[in-house]
């Protein structure tokens, strides 16, 4: 079993370091648990309209330590909502990168990637390859392979498949 | 340090950086709060099957953010964790304090124990020597299993060596490690503290630095114990473990030394804890409200440096000035001691214990407030409007912000304070 890979269009690039991502629905949001009116707010103090924009399978591209601070879940449920099926980053702050890999949501970490893509550009993610491919120009960046855990997480689903398999192996493992 | 407590609590002779482990927690620590204890507690029955938890004297919960409760469903919330401590045999610890602080308190923090939180502040216990990781939602693991699966991480020594300067404190030598080494520079490692400055550092501004570890990216942080750990220890460890400490030739992923015999005072300004600058670029700027409490400040040593401010003065007219130490243990103590005494007569408005100054869920700013705050994180709308912004600084510097009602160098106050 291999991780598909992930093809869409570069729905935001946030070229800041070390962004939190509570902003993109406003800290003010985050106790808010319907994921319809968390959608609707993404990126709303940004860009207005952002909510249309997306089509599924979108990504986000994000700058260096990308999820600084104390990442709730309720952005990033928002953006799964709208279709976003993953995010590739310079680098990702380890709590954000821990949560969401737990949410089973892709994150990959590609140095460079700021440089080499702009919103609405069409990008590839080949786990198999280790790389992400520039659609448009047929260039590519190496990205940073997951630890073995982390991979089947986001195999599984998430954190509760991948524990359910994990922990059923072991009751099931001759002793 | 690192390996060898995680290869004691894997069950094995030794473990390397990249080893994939299954490690027992000794502790499993938590605070209730809305979409994690109440959903670990029905995931673990609805999804594992699991009624009751594997040995629940490693457990404990603490009842510290939403206190007292505003709302019906907040204090639903904890009659769910109270409900569910009675029936798991597991200690629901309320209106103590901040857990992180009472965690120490009620000996959870043993020098080369293993706990886990989802909440990385836990790292503070690494002030004992005691490796605590906030998993977050990957907690649910320990709630399910006996083990948690986790990689053994690279550590990275920091060595702080100088002498501290008046008016600087464990605050300061914090942000100013982010400054100097980059807020994504410990990403994904274990940092072991060491150094001059550490060994004749306080337990609470141990406990202050590795509280923060999460903003220099670190999984955690932790000090090598000494006389001071083992005294703190004493009679409070919950656990009879052999204290663990570094190998002479242990292998660090890098060592970096930090002098900080020329450090000032800090501020961290908005809107990131990344963006620590010298508090003399930034006095004068006008402010509101003051907060001097939380996980990471609001300890003795934090409550005497304010009130060595403070005494003989007054909060400026119209700035709203909270105090929170950070446990009741605490508290009885500056009561003990005359500084709530201090502060209240200043004008100061003192809390008892509570998480909920830090995220704005009471002292809430309004649109265009500003705040100085000893709290955990100056992201905008944390404590209020998002168009509101947070200074973070050390105690005293709150104090004497207060006063002046603007950011305030409390050096000249300190020293007027020793003559007197």
């Amino acid at each position: 079993m291999g991780l598909p890979n992930l093809r869409g269009r570069v729905a935001w690039v946030f070229d800041e370091d070390d962004y939190d991502i509570d902003l993109i629905i406003g800290v003010r949001n985050i106790k808010i648990t319907d994921v319809k009116e968390l959608a609707a707010l993404a990126m709303s103090d940004r860009e207005p309209g952002f909510a249309a924009t997306v089509q599924r399978g979108d990504l986000l591209v994000g700058g260096r330590n990308f999820g600084y601070g104390h990442p709730h879940y309720p952005a990033m449920r928002a953006m799964r909502h709208l279709g976003i099926a993953g995010v590739v980053a310079e680098s990702f702050s380890p709590g954000f990168f821990r949560g969401e890999i737990s949410m089973g949501f892709p994150l990959v970490t590609c140095p460079g990637i700021l440089a080499a893509v702009q919103r609405g550009d069409t990008i590839e993610v080949d786990w198999a390859a280790g790389c992400v491919r520039h659609l448009g120009r047929g260039s590519s960046l190496p990205i940073l392979p997951l630890a073995a855990a982390e991979r089947q997480t986001l195999e599984a689903g998430g954190l509760i498949p991948y524990l359910k398999q994990r922990l059923g192996r072991r009751e099931g493992a001759p002793s | 340090m690192t390996e060898k407590i995680l290869a004691r609590a894997s069950g094995r002779d030794f473990v390397r950086p990249g080893d994939d482990i299954e490690a027992r927690p000794d502790f499993v620590i938590s605070y209730d709060f809305p979409g994690y204890t109440d959903v670990f507690f029905r995931e673990a029955r609805e999804e594992f099957g699991v009624d009751k938890v594997d040995r629940p004297e490693r457990f404990v919960l603490f009842i510290d953010h939403m206190v007292p409760a505003a709302a019906p469903k907040e204090e639903e919330l904890h009659r769910i964790t109270r409900d569910w401590g009675a029936k798991q045999g597991v200690p629901v610890h309320e209106r103590k304090g901040i857990g992180h602080q009472v965690s120490a308190e009620l000996g959870y923090a043993v020098p080369g124990a293993f706990v886990v939180h989802f909440d990385g502040h836990v790292s503070q216990l690494g002030a004992f020597g005691t490796y605590a990781f906030g998993a977050r939602k990957g907690v649910l693991e320990a709630y399910v299993s006996p083990t948690l699966a986790m990689t053994v991480p690279p550590t990275v020594k920091i060595v702080v060596t100088g002498t501290l300067q008046p008016g600087v404190m464990a605050r300061d030598v914090f942000h100013h490690l982010v400054r100097v080494m980059g807020p994504s520079s410990c990403a994904f490692k274990a940092v072991e503290l060491a150094g001059p400055v550490i060994e004749a550092m306080s337990i609470e501004g141990r406990q202050t630095i590795c509280g923060q570890a999460m903003f220099l990216g670190a999984n955690t942080m932790l000090i090598a114990p000494d006389q001071r750990t083992l005294d703190y220890v004493r009679g409070r460890a919950k656990l009879d473990l052999v204290p663990v400490h570094p190998d002479a030739d242990a292998v660090y992923e890098r060592v970096v030394t930090v002098d900080v015999s020329d450090l000032q005072p800090i501020v961290v300004v908005p809107p990131s804890p990344a963006n620590t600058r010298d508090l003399t670029e930034h006095l004068g700027v006008e402010v509101h409200t003051g907060y001097l409490g939380s996980c990471a400040s609001g300890r003795l040593e934090d409550l005497r440096a304010a009130a060595a401010v403070l005494r003989g003065r007054q909060v400026k007219p119209g700035f709203q000035l909270h105090v929170v130490p950070t446990s009741q243990a605490i508290m009885a103590q500056a009561a003990r001691e005359g500084l709530i005494e201090t502060l209240v007569e200043a004008g100061a408005f003192v809390s008892s214990p509570t998480c909920d100054y830090c995220y704005g869920r009471i002292a809430t700013m309004a649109d265009g407030q500003r705040a100085v705050s000893t709290g955990t994180l100056n992201t905008p709308g944390r404590m209020g409007s998002v168009d509101s912004e947070i200074y973070i600084c050390n105690a005293a510097v709150v104090a004497a912000s207060a006063i002046e009602g603007r950011i305030a160098d409390p050096r000249p106050y300190l020293a007027s304070a020793e003559v007197a």
